[in-house]
């Protein structure tokens, strides 16, 4: 089985210079959420991360991809908001970024039972630096989560064999979607910025996710 | 290929009274009634849903009438909005205590579903199949406040919808994925129009898939006929 992290690891040893530059993006407050995707396409070294857009090996690997994700989203909202109280944003977010953050953590837990009972080994949860400085920041940051995870179950989907497990991804996905939505409409951005979702293959997603991850 | 519309007409008269429970199950209740959706005059003569259910539970006969099922409820949205923001301005939404915005994106959720409408025409033709027609629809609303709940209850049985049906493309990597690019704006649609009617925009860690049969049971009630008139048993 692929390990999704070490791929991510070795991409990142050679990104860290374009890591540093996306994370200063990021912490500034703007929305790779939206446009991130398309900003991507025209960055160099593509090439080099398509190798590791193979398809997916078998229902396992795709399983830990969104595994990779949901840790990642669940450890960003977990460690993030013990740093936060309610007082830091606007009303009524707070109490919902727990709920978000309630959902990715049992998400977490879903995936890794699911692996493991399917005889596979559940990736584990990275060290990972967000980049955020302030509530702004950490809301910017968490826009672009939930909308990068969108597209990658959309992404990812049609790699499923199980049809157990393609509904399973398909109530996942669908409440990213809200997450998506509401963090945008927060962030000051349109909550559905298109009539149909932008799928994203692994080399995109990592793309976007990869520099997150730093241990 | 099977005719949405009447299979909705014919069993929505019969099975009022399973639907009107059913609909409370699926919604939650208030909001349907708030919505006007249960203020739809029905006939009242019980019959057995079951067998039905069973029967709209099957293997969808292939994609074409996969994606049928999924411009049948995109029709009943996409005639929802344009019909409704005919109605309502921006200043009958401020009336209301809805903001300029709440406005914009309601003219943004409408051309979303008409975008759905002319994909799925468009798809279903190159397959080789025929798209079903628009119905005539009473949404029940009456005012600003109850066109908004109605938007609520369509956009999160919407979701539930695709969510239920996506399977059932799981041989054609395409479709399913066009499938699942529309779901999710469905799902960002479900989210904003909950917030607005100040529920939780996300309640659960987990989508709810609805079967054609809940999906029939929650939106039937709206479709009141075909269009036009039927007889020649022609696709519809």
């Amino acid at each position: 089985m692929r390990q999704i992290h070490e791929l991510f690891m070795s991409a990142i040893a050679e990104e860290r210079q374009r890591v540093a530059t996306r994370r200063g993006v990021l912490s500034n407050g703007a929305k790779i959420a939206a446009g991130g995707a398309v900003a991507l396409a025209a960055m160099p070294a593509l090439g080099r991360l398509t190798a590791m857009a193979q398809a997916f090996t078998d229902d396992l690997d795709v399983l830990n991809y969104a595994l990779t994700l949901e840790h990642l989203e669940f450890a960003f909202y977990r460690d993030g908001l013990a740093g936060f109280t309610a007082a830091d944003f606007e009303g009524g977010i707070y109490d919902n970024l727990i709920l978000v953050r309630d959902h990715e953590g049992t998400h977490v837990d879903t995936l890794i039972q699911v692996i493991t009972s399917l005889g596979g080994t559940p990736v584990a949860e990275a060290t990972y630096d967000f980049g955020y400085s302030d509530a702004a920041g950490f809301l910017a940051v968490a826009a672009a989560l939930e909308n990068t995870g969108v597209s990658a179950y959309d992404g990812a989907a049609a790699s499923i064999v199980s049809v157990d497990l393609l509904n399973a991804a398909g109530t996942i996905v669908a409440v990213e979607a809200r997450h998506a939505s509401y963090l945008n409409l927060v962030n000051g951005e349109v909550p559905f910025p298109a009539a149909f979702e932008t799928p994203l293959d692994r080399a995109a997603v990592l793309e976007i996710a990869g520099p997150f991850i730093v241990g | 290929m099977r005719n949405y519309h009447e299979d909705l007409v014919a069993t929505v008269r019969e099975a009022t009274h399973k639907t009107t429970s059913r609909r409370g199950l699926l919604i939650g209740g208030a909001k349907l009634a708030a919505g006007g959706a249960a203020a739809m005059a029905l006939a009242s003569s019980p019959a057995s849903l079951l067998g039905f259910r069973n029967a709209m539970a099957q293997t969808f006969n292939g994609p074409v009438d996969v994606l049928n099922y999924a411009l049948t409820l995109e029709h009943l949205e996409a005639t929802f909005y344009v019909q409704g923001l005919n109605q309502f301005s921006a200043t009958d939404f401020s009336g209301v205590g809805l903001s300029s915005t709440s406005y914009e994106y309601f003219g943004l959720i409408r051309d979303h579903e008409v975008t759905h409408v002319d994909t799925l025409i468009q798809v279903i033709g190159s397959l080789g199949g025929t798209p079903v027609s628009a119905a005539m629809y009473d949404f029940g609303y009456t005012d600003v406040t109850s066109f908004v709940a109605v938007a609520q209850v369509l956009e999160n049985v919407g979701t539930g919808a695709y969510t239920g049906a996506a399977q059932f493309l799981i041989d054609n990597d395409d479709l399913l994925t066009a499938a699942l690019t529309i779901h999710g704006v469905e799902a960002r649609h479900a989210s904003y129009l909950n917030l607005l009617n100040g529920e939780v925009p996300f309640p659960a860690a987990f989508e709810t898939p609805l079967t054609p049969a809940e999906v029939l049971a929650a939106a039937g009630p709206l479709i009141v006929s075909n269009m036009p008139a039927t007889g020649t048993g022609s696709s519809l």
